[in-house]
C-alpha cells in the first residue's frame, strides 16, 4: 500500500489555492489544504475540498475515437492523431492555414497553451488561436493594456485584507471567488469599508456597508458619475494625475454631464448613494476595485474597464499597496493562457503578432516565418464558421455547446465546419460533435503550471495516472505538433516547455518549474535572480503615463421590449464551475445545486403569480428554456439572472452573442427576456 | 533529514516498533503531511504548522491494514483519538502516540487551558492559558446580545464545510449537514440550523484542537463556540470529552442510566 499527499494548485476558479492530493494505491480519497500556501492559507471552498470527486469519476474518456459512418467508435492514438493531422494538411492546403482555428484551454496549463499556439501558429501557420478568455476577460486584457501598459491584475490576493475601501462590481466574489471573497470579509472586520455595486444581491454584499444596485448594461454612467462628484469636491490627486497620466483634460469634459440626477435616470441609483461611495472610495488612503465578468461580459465591455481605470488613477489609486485596478480571472489558468499566448493578437507575454521584431524573435526560435496578421476570435470564429471561411477547428478542453452565446446558432456553426477535433476529459456536448475525440488528463494527473490570477505561477505536481489510454495535453500537442512536420515539439516534461517559454517571453524570463515550486513568484519576473512583482506600475507605468481614456456611457445591444420585458443577466453559483462537466459528477456540489433555475424578484413573480419553486418559461430572441423559478428580493425587479451550468436549462440559448467591438467578448450579462408561468 | 526526522524515526520505528509514521515536513516550499515506512528519508520534519494530523490519519485509516501507525499528538490530538478509540473508530493497539508539547505561541492561539500530553517526547511544556477573553465576554453579554454577535458571524458562513472536513471527532458516514430537511440547497449562507446542529452534535466529543476555526475561510471565532459548549457540558454534566473511559453522559437511558452496549453511534 501505498499513501501519498501531493501538493497541487486548484483546478476551478483563478485564486489557485494550493491543496494536498490524498493518494492511496493512485486512488484519490480526499483533500488536505496547505496551511503554509501564502494565498490559501490552509482554507478551501467547497469547490476545493471536492476537487478529488470528478478526477477518478467512470465517465471519464478512457480511449481515442474517431467517427465512423455517424458514429463515434474507439481508435488507436495513431489513428486518431494521424486523422487529425491529414484534414488539419488537408483543409489548410485547400483553404489555407487560415481556415483552421486552435482553441486553446483555460484548465490547461502554461505549458500546455504554450504548445497549443505553436501549434496554430509555427505547425499551421496561423494566428487562429484563442480560448475562453474571450467570454471572460478579453475586454480586461484590451482595457488594462491601453490604460496602464498591463493587461492582468495590478495588486496581489493577500493585498485585499489590508485594503481601507474595496470597491466590488460586477463580480459575486464569495461564490465566484470564495478564498478572495473571504480576504474581502478581513478587511471588512478590521474596518474597511466595502461597497459593491451590482444589480443582484451577493452574499458579499448583504455584509458589506453599501451595497447599490445599478440597472444591467449601465456601468459606465455611474463610474464617470463618481469620477464626477470626486473632481467636483477635489478629492482627485493632483500630483498623481499631473505626474502619471495623460488625457485628464479629456476626462475631465467627458464626465461633465455625468451629474448625480442624470446618472440617477439612467442608472436608477439614488444619488446620495453614488455620492457617498465616490467619497468613501476617494478618501481612502488605499482603496482597491475589484471586478470580474459583470463589467467586462458586455457589448462596451472594453470601455467600462478603462472607466475604471479612469476612476483608480484621478484618486492616485495605482501603484502601491493595496490599491489598483484587479480584475478577479475565473478560471484555474485563464491569466496563464493569455500569458502563453492563446490569443490571435500576442504571442506568450503578450508581444504583438503585427510587431515585427516581436515576430522576428519567435521566427529565429521556431525556424520558420509566421503570419504578420492577427488571427481571429472564438467568437468570430463561430460566426466565419457560418459562412465557410473557418472550416477544421481543434478543440482542447473546452466546451462551446454549453459556455458560448447563443448555443442554436454554434451548433449550426460547429456542424457547418468540415473537421472538428476535441481533446476532453468527459464526453460533453461538443465531444458529440466531433469528428476525434482524444482523451486528456486532467490537473491531478498531470505535471505543469498555472498562474493564478494574481500573476503567481502555481505547480501542479502529478499525483495519479491519467484514465486508460489517456494522455496529459502537453504529449498530445506534442504528438501533433511533430506529425504535422513542425520542428520543436520534441519535449520530454513540461518544465522544458516553460523554460522555452520562459526565454521567448521576458515577462516570464526568470521563471522555471524549480523555481516556482520553491517560492510564490509573480510575473514581471525578469531574470533567474528576480524575485518576481507583486505590485505593477511602482512609481511609472511601463508605457510612459497612464492614459485616462474618456468614455461615455452606451445603451446595451439589446433593450427590453414589451415582449421580452426583462432584462436577463448570466453567472455562476458556489457550488458548479461553468459548464458543469467537473462539478455535476462531484456528488457534494451537486447535492447543494442539482437543477437549473432561475432567480426572479418577489414583486415581479406576484404579478405574474409565480411562487417559489414554481416551472417556469424562459425565453428570448434567441431561444427558450424551462427551469424552476426561485422567487427572491436578492434581484432588482425588471432583472432576472439564470446561472450558465446546467445543460438541461442552458442559460446560453437565450444570451446575445453582440460583440464588444475591440475585445469581440459577448454580451452575456444583457439580453431581453420573456418570463412565463409554465 | 533534520535531527528532529531522525529523532522521531527513532522513537516511531526502533523504540516504539511501529510500521509507519505521519508526521509533517518541509517540501515544495511549503510544509505539509507525510506518511513514511522505517527506510524513507522525508526530509526536514517541522512541528510548527498545525496540520491536524489526526483528521488526516482517518482519512487514510480504512486502506491500512494492520499496520501500527505512529503520529506526532498534541494533547487534543490525544484526546481526539481517545474520542475515536472509545467509539470503535481507531484501535488503541494500531497507533502509536509521539507526544509533542505546544509551544507558548502555538497554546495563546488556541486559547488551550489543557497543553500537555500524558507524555512530552518533542518540545518543552508551556504553561495553560486560562481563559478565552471572547468567550468570558461572550459570557457576560445578554441572551440577545449574544445571539446577535453570532449571527452576524454565522451571516459570514461559505458553507466550505471547512469546519466537519477537518475536524479529528467529525465521523458520520452520512453527515446531518448535507441532510436537505436542516441545510436545503439554498445557497449561502447556510441557515441557522447548519451552526446549531454542528454545535450540539459535537458538544460530548469536541477536543478543542481549533482546526475549526483555523480552518474557517470567513475567520468565524468556531474555537470559542466550541469552548462554551464544552463549558456547560461541564457545568451541567460535569463532563469534558477527550476521557478514553468514561462513556458520553448523553448516551443514556430514559432512566438517565448509562447505555451499556459497546457504543459506535455518533
Amino acid at each position: 500500500m501505498r499513501v501519498e499527499h501531493v501538493l497541487t494548485t486548484c483546478p476551478y476558479c483563478g485564486t489557485g489555492c494550493r491543496f494536498y492530493l490524498q493518494v492511496v494505491d493512485n486512488k484519490l480519497i480526499g483533500v488536505v489544504p496547505c496551511k503554509t500556501d501564502e494565498i490559501s492559507q490552509g482554507r478551501l471552498c467547497i469547490k476545493g475540498y471536492n476537487a478529488h470527486a470528478f478526477v477518478q469519476h467512470p465517465d471519464r474518456l478512457t480511449h481515442p475515437m474517431v467517427r465512423d459512418g455517424g458514429h463515434l467508435r474507439k481508435a488507436t492514438w495513431d489513428e486518431a492523431l494521424d486523422k487529425v493531422v491529414s484534414e488539419v494538411k488537408r483543409i489548410s492546403a485547400e483553404h489555407g492555414p487560415d481556415s483552421v482555428i486552435v482553441l486553446a484551454s483555460a484548465k490547461c496549463t502554461n505549458e500546455e497553451n504554450y504548445l497549443f499556439q505553436k501549434i496554430a501558429r509555427a505547425a499551421i501557420g496561423t494566428n487562429n488561436v484563442d480560448h475562453c478568455a474571450r467570454l471572460c476577460h478579453a475586454s480586461t486584457v484590451a482595457g488594462l493594456l491601453m490604460s496602464f501598459g498591463s493587461g492582468a491584475m495590478t495588486n496581489t490576493i493577500p493585498e485585499f485584507e489590508n485594503a481601507d475601501c474595496v470597491l466590488v462590481t460586477g463580480s459575486n466574489t464569495l461564490e465566484a471567488h470564495p478564498l478572495i471573497g473571504a480576504r474581502i470579509l478581513r478587511a471588512h472586520d478590521k474596518g474597511a469599508k466595502i461597497v459593491v455595486v451590482d444589480p443582484r444581491d451577493t452574499p458579499l454584499s448583504r455584509l458589506a456597508h453599501s451595497s447599490i444596485h445599478q440597472q444591467p448594461g449601465t456601468d459606465i454612467a455611474w463610474i464617470n458619475g463618481m469620477i464626477k462628484i470626486i473632481i467636483d469636491e477635489g478629492l482627485h490627486d493632483e500630483a498623481f494625475i499631473r505626474d502619471r497620466t495623460s488625457g485628464f483634460d479629456e476626462l475631465r469634459k467627458i464626465v461633465e454631464p455625468y451629474t448625480p440626477e442624470k446618472v440617477e435616470e439612467i442608472t436608477q441609483i439614488p444619488k446620495q448613494e453614488l455620492i457617498d461611495a465616490a467619497r468613501t472610495y476617494a478618501n481612502a488612503e488605499k482603496a482597491m476595485i475589484a471586478y470580474a465578468m459583470g463589467v467586462t461580459q458586455h457589448s462596451n465591455g472594453t470601455n467600462i474597464v478603462r472607466a475604471l481605470a479612469n476612476l483608480a488613477m484621478v484618486t492616485g489609486n495605482v501603484g502601491r499597496e493595496s490599491t489598483g485596478v484587479n480584475p478577479l480571472r475565473g478560471q484555474c489558468n485563464v491569466q496563464g493562457a493569455c500569458d502563453a499566448g492563446g490569443l490571435p493578437d500576442l504571442f506568450p507575454g503578450y508581444q504583438r503578432v503585427e510587431d515585427a521584431e516581436a515576430r522576428k524573435r519567435f521566427e529565429t526560435a521556431w525556424g520558420r516565418t509566421l503570419p504578420p496578421t492577427k488571427g481571429t476570435t472564438l467568437t468570430c470564429a463561430m460566426k466565419d464558421a457560418l459562412i465557410g471561411k473557418v472550416k477544421a477547428m481543434i478543440i482542447f478542453g473546452e466546451n462551446p455547446m454549453l459556455s458560448d452565446p447563443d448555443i442554436a446558432h454554434v451548433e449550426e456553426a460547429m456542424k457547418e465546419l468540415e473537421f472538428l477535433a476535441v481533446a476532453e476529459i468527459f464526453p460533453t456536448d461538443t465531444t458529440k460533435l466531433a469528428d476525434v475525440v482524444l482523451p486528456g488528463a486532467c490537473y491531478a494527473e498531470k505535471d505543469g503550471t498555472f498562474t493564478s490570477t494574481d500573476r503567481a505561477i502555481r505547480p501542479l505536481h502529478k499525483a495519479v495516472d491519467p484514465p486508460g489510454e489517456a494522455k496529459p495535453d502537453w504529449m498530445i500537442a506534442c504528438e501533433l505538433g511533430k506529425r504535422l512536420g513542425a520542428q520543436g515539439f520534441d519535449f520530454s516534461s513540461p518544465a522544458e516547455v516553460l523554460d522555452e517559454m520562459a526565454r521567448l517571453a521576458p515577462i516570464y524570463g526568470g521563471i522555471s518549474y524549480e523555481r516556482a515550486d520553491a517560492q510564490v513568484l509573480r510575473w514581471p519576473c525578469p531574470s533567474k535572480d528576480h524575485m518576481g512583482t507583486p505590485v505593477l506600475h511602482i512609481g511609472g507605468f511601463k508605457i510612459g503615463k497612464g492614459v485616462l481614456v474618456p468614455v461615455d456611457h452606451a445603451p446595451p445591444a439589446e433593450e427590453t421590449s414589451d415582449e421580452y420585458p426583462f432584462i436577463l443577466t448570466t453567472g455562476r453559483n458556489l457550488f458548479h464551475f461553468h459548464t458543469g462537466t467537473m462539478t455535476r459528477r462531484s456528488p457534494k456540489l451537486e447535492r447543494e445545486a442539482p437543477e437549473p433555475y432561475v432567480e426572479v424578484n418577489t414583486s415581479d413573480a406576484k404579478r405574474l403569480g409565480i411562487s417559489n419553486s414554481d416551472r417556469v418559461r424562459v425565453s428570448s430572441r434567441r431561444g427558450e428554456i424551462a427551469l424552476k423559478a426561485r422567487v427572491t428580493d436578492w434581484i432588482m425587479p425588471g432583472v432576472i439572472f439564470i446561472p450558465f451550468h446546467y445543460a438541461e436549462a442552458a442559460a446560453n440559448r437565450l444570451t446575445n452573442p453582440a460583440l464588444d467591438p475591440v475585445a469581440k467578448i459577448p454580451e452575456f450579462k444583457v439580453c431581453a427576456a420573456q418570463l412565463k408561468k409554465a | 533529514m533534520n535531527d528532529l526526522t531522525k529523532k522521531l524515526s527513532e522513537i516511531a520505528f526502533e523504540e516504539r516498533g511501529a510500521d509507519l509514521l505521519l508526521l509533517m515536513v518541509e517540501r515544495h516550499g511549503n510544509v505539509g503531511p507525510v506518511l513514511i515506512s522505517k527506510a524513507e528519508d522525508p526530509g526536514n520534519a517541522r512541528t510548527d504548522v498545525p496540520y491536524q494530523l489526526v483528521t488526516i490519519l482517518t482519512n487514510i485509516l480504512p486502506f491500512m491494514g494492520k499496520a501500527k501507525v505512529a503520529l506526532v499528538c498534541r494533547r487534543c490530538d490525544e484526546k481526539a483519538l481517545a474520542e475515536l478509540a472509545k467509539r470503535g473508530i481507531v484501535d488503541d493497539a494500531s497507533i502509536v502516540k509521539i507526544g509533542l508539547a505546544c509551544t507558548k505561541e502555538q497554546v495563546q492561539e488556541c486559547r488551550c487551558s489543557d497543553c500537555v500530553p500524558s507524555k512530552v517526547d518533542i518540545g518543552e511544556p508551556s504553561e495553560p492559558c486560562p481563559e478565552d477573553s471572547l468567550a468570558t465576554e461572550l459570557a457576560a453579554m445578554s441572551t440577545e446580545d449574544r445571539a446577535a454577535f453570532w449571527k452576524r458571524q454565522f451571516q459570514k458562513c461559505n458553507k466550505c464545510f471547512g469546519c466537519t472536513v477537518n475536524c479529528p471527532v467529525c465521523f458520520c458516514d452520512d453527515c446531518v449537514l448535507e441532510e436537505r430537511t436542516y441545510t436545503p440547497e439554498e445557497g449561502i449562507p447556510p441557515g441557522q440550523a447548519f451552526h446549531l446542529i454542528r454545535s450540539f452534535h459535537l458538544a460530548d466529543k469536541c477536543v478543542e484542537c481549533g482546526e475549526c476555526e483555523r480552518s474557517c475561510p470567513a475567520d468565524i471565532p468556531l474555537l470559542t463556540l466550541r469552548k462554551m459548549v464544552n463549558r456547560d457540558m461541564k457545568d451541567l454534566f460535569n463532563y469534558t470529552s477527550g476521557d478514553r473511559e468514561r462513556k458520553s453522559p448523553l448516551l443514556t437511558t430514559l432512566d438517565d442510566q448509562p447505555l451499556e452496549d459497546d457504543v459506535h453511534a455518533c
